[in-house]
């Protein structure tokens, strides 16, 4: 089956790679060049109404720094498929890895009796001990190195104490979510944004609004010089022209965002935290372009 | 005096149970035929096709999924309006119908001299740059005169990817895999000869080889600037830079700073030097840019050479 499968990928690759002069067959198959079968003129442009003034806007990104929960399906499936590997992995060459006697071959003889039993229950990872005693010496010995590696240190909790406060400025909490920052001007909450000015890429216009509302004390970084998104709000009186914004994808890595005078507050918030924030014509331009997760 | 036992029956209270662990097992699963054995080892045979999959959450695979795929497709998007146009047709086409072809053979002609001009696939959300395997490899030179000298290296590759020949079942893992010469070179090597072993990582082993490398060992190496980019102005249009593969070597001094192997570093009759190649799912003119990009997203530092 395995290489059926190979040989038929094979020659597909082949053939894609083929345009093979006089030997090429004539392929009916559209899909060899990428051709849908339906349209091949490319679609109308639609009828342009008011010109509208182009904004940039940064979605500034504070990327997940933890791993993230499991479910409990996805723990029940891991032990399963841990457990599958146990029962089925060739053996570990001993005599290779450890030197017979050693404390190393020791420690790690405990520690695979225990993710035995774990695995299969109480009766496996049995050790067969000649002497006793040695190897209860041994064992002691091995227990110390784990203590003095570190092994029973405990971990730094998941939760952070931003979390548990509510800080919302802080940039520690939430640490398994994307976090996204809002500021606040006068009474509306938005991402960071601003006009572009005569002769200046958006990108460029990006990251000088970026500094004009967060400042510089921050350490980040625009991801590309193609937007993430564009959301045209209607225009604000008759006769005024519609904001179109063009969005970019950004990362704070070090520092934190202190809001110039234009902008009265901010907030690090995960994507559902963001909607009762903002107004809902804004919200369904913006959910789309940030992550669930 | 009915009433008075109904009450006691209600009062008493069913035995409260723990919930079931979902993962510790007091026991294993005893099945009801035992299985049949293979005839020279008398090892069990699994009736069943077995794939593993991941047993536990793996931090980079994470970062790829909650960050760098994002990141890397707003970097590599390429905006195109409508479908793109069929290629141009140069040459007649040998077509099986046309009665002039009944009898004719398809002669193959020639290379294809479009092929590393030829431009990468429309962006589409399924296709944005992954890394789909990683491969070491290591030669050693003193195996050529004596095959024992292979044992180290054989077991320094096992212990880095975690990987052996069909571990765990039917799936189609190979495990470390002796390299052999393939040609006669004077004074070098002769074909047939084992020279070397590989291995090739997918999955978890592939995402944990990945974390063992940019957070131990590429930190600690002393005197690296970088994986080397081409010199600026380069003839781009090269094999290489259509395959979407990037591939750079470390030298024998960084074994020692793998975990794996520092733990026991002792065991190994001497220290190895590997080459390490990422393979992306990146095709056409520019794919070994986007990835590159994709690395970098996982910290792989790159600097520019500099002409001397």
């Amino acid at each position: 089956m395995l290489s059926r499968c190979r040989s038929a990928l094979s020659t597909s690759s082949r053939r894609s790679l083929g345009a093979r002069g006089l030997a090429t067959p004539v392929y009916t198959d559209p899909a060899v060049h990428n051709i849908p079968h339906e349209a091949v003129d490319p679609p109308a442009r639609p009828k342009r109404g008011a010109k509208p003034t182009i904004n940039t806007g940064i979605v500034l990104n504070r990327a997940p720094f933890l791993t993230r929960d499991q479910t409990t399906f996805e723990r029940a499936f891991q032990a399963y498929q841990g457990r599958l590997r146990r029962a089925l992995h060739n053996p570990v060459a001993y005599d290779f890895y450890f030197k017979e006697g050693s404390i190393l071959e020791t420690r790690f003889r405990v520690e695979e009796m225990k993710r035995e039993q774990a695995a299969f229950g109480p009766s496996f990872g049995k050790l067969d001990v000649l002497d006793v005693e040695k190897f209860e010496a041994q064992k002691l010995a091995a227990a110390q190195l784990a203590e003095q590696e570190g092994e029973l240190e405990e971990m730094m909790p998941r939760v952070h104490e931003a979390d548990t406060n509510k800080d919302y400025k802080s940039l520690d909490r939430a640490g398994m979510r994307n976090l996204y920052l809002l500021v606040k001007e006068k009474d509306t909450w938005r991402f960071p944004q601003g006009g572009l000015e005569d002769k200046e890429l958006l990108h460029q216009s990006a990251q000088r609004n970026l500094y004009a509302e967060c400042d510089q004390y921050m350490d980040s970084w625009i991801v590309s010089r193609t937007p993430m998104g564009v959301h045209t709000s209607s225009a604000s009186a008759p006769g005024a022209r519609p904001i179109a914004t063009f969005f970019y994808k950004a990362h704070i890595m070090a520092g934190q965002v202190r809001p110039s005078n234009k902008v009265s507050d901010f907030m690090w918030l995960a994507k559902e935290e963001i909607e009762p924030h903002v107004d809902a014509q804004y919200w369904n331009g913006i959910k789309d372009m940030l992550s669930d997760y | 005096m009915a009433s008075a036992a109904a009450a006691k029956k209600v009062l008493k209270l069913a035995p409260v149970r723990k919930a079931p662990s979902v993962t510790e097992f007091g026991s294993v699963p005893i099945g009801h035929k035992p299985f049949a054995r293979e005839k020279n080892s008398r090892l069990p045979i699994i009736p069943t096709r077995l794939k593993l999959h991941e047993f536990v959450p793996s931090r980079y695979e994470n970062h790829y999924y909650d960050t760098v795929r994002d990141d890397v497709m707003y970097m590599n998007y390429i905006h195109e309006r409508g479908p793109r146009p069929p290629p141009r047709e140069i040459r007649l086409k040998w077509d099986p119908n046309d009665p002039y072809s009944k009898y004719r053979k398809n002669p193959s002609v020639g290379g294809d001299a479009q092929v590393l001009r030829r431009p990468p696939p429309p962006d589409t959300p399924e296709n944005v740059t992954r890394l789909e395997k990683i491969q070491i490899h290591t030669m050693h030179k003193q195996a050529i005169g004596n095959k024992q000298e292979l044992v180290g290296v054989i077991m320094a590759l096992r212990a880095l990817s975690g990987e052996t020949e069909r571990g765990g079942g039917h799936h189609a893992v190979e495990g470390v895999q002796v390299v052999r010469g393939k040609r006669s070179v004077g004074g070098w090597i002769r074909p047939n000869v084992p020279c070397g072993a590989k291995v090739e990582m997918k999955g978890q082993p592939m995402w944990d080889f990945m974390g063992s490398l940019v957070d131990f060992v590429l930190p600690r190496l002393r005197e690296f600037e970088g994986v080397g980019l081409p010199y600026a102005g380069a003839n781009p249009h090269k094999q290489s830079n259509i395959s979407g593969v990037v591939s750079f070597g470390l030298p024998r001094e960084a074994m020692q700073f793998f975990p794996q192997i520092e733990v026991n570093v002792d065991s190994y009759p001497k220290q190895y030097g590997m080459h390490i190649h990422f393979v992306t799912n990146a095709e056409g003119v520019g794919a070994q840019d986007r990835a590159r990009a994709l690395l970098s997203g996982f910290q792989i530092p790159f600097t520019r050479k500099q002409r001397s």
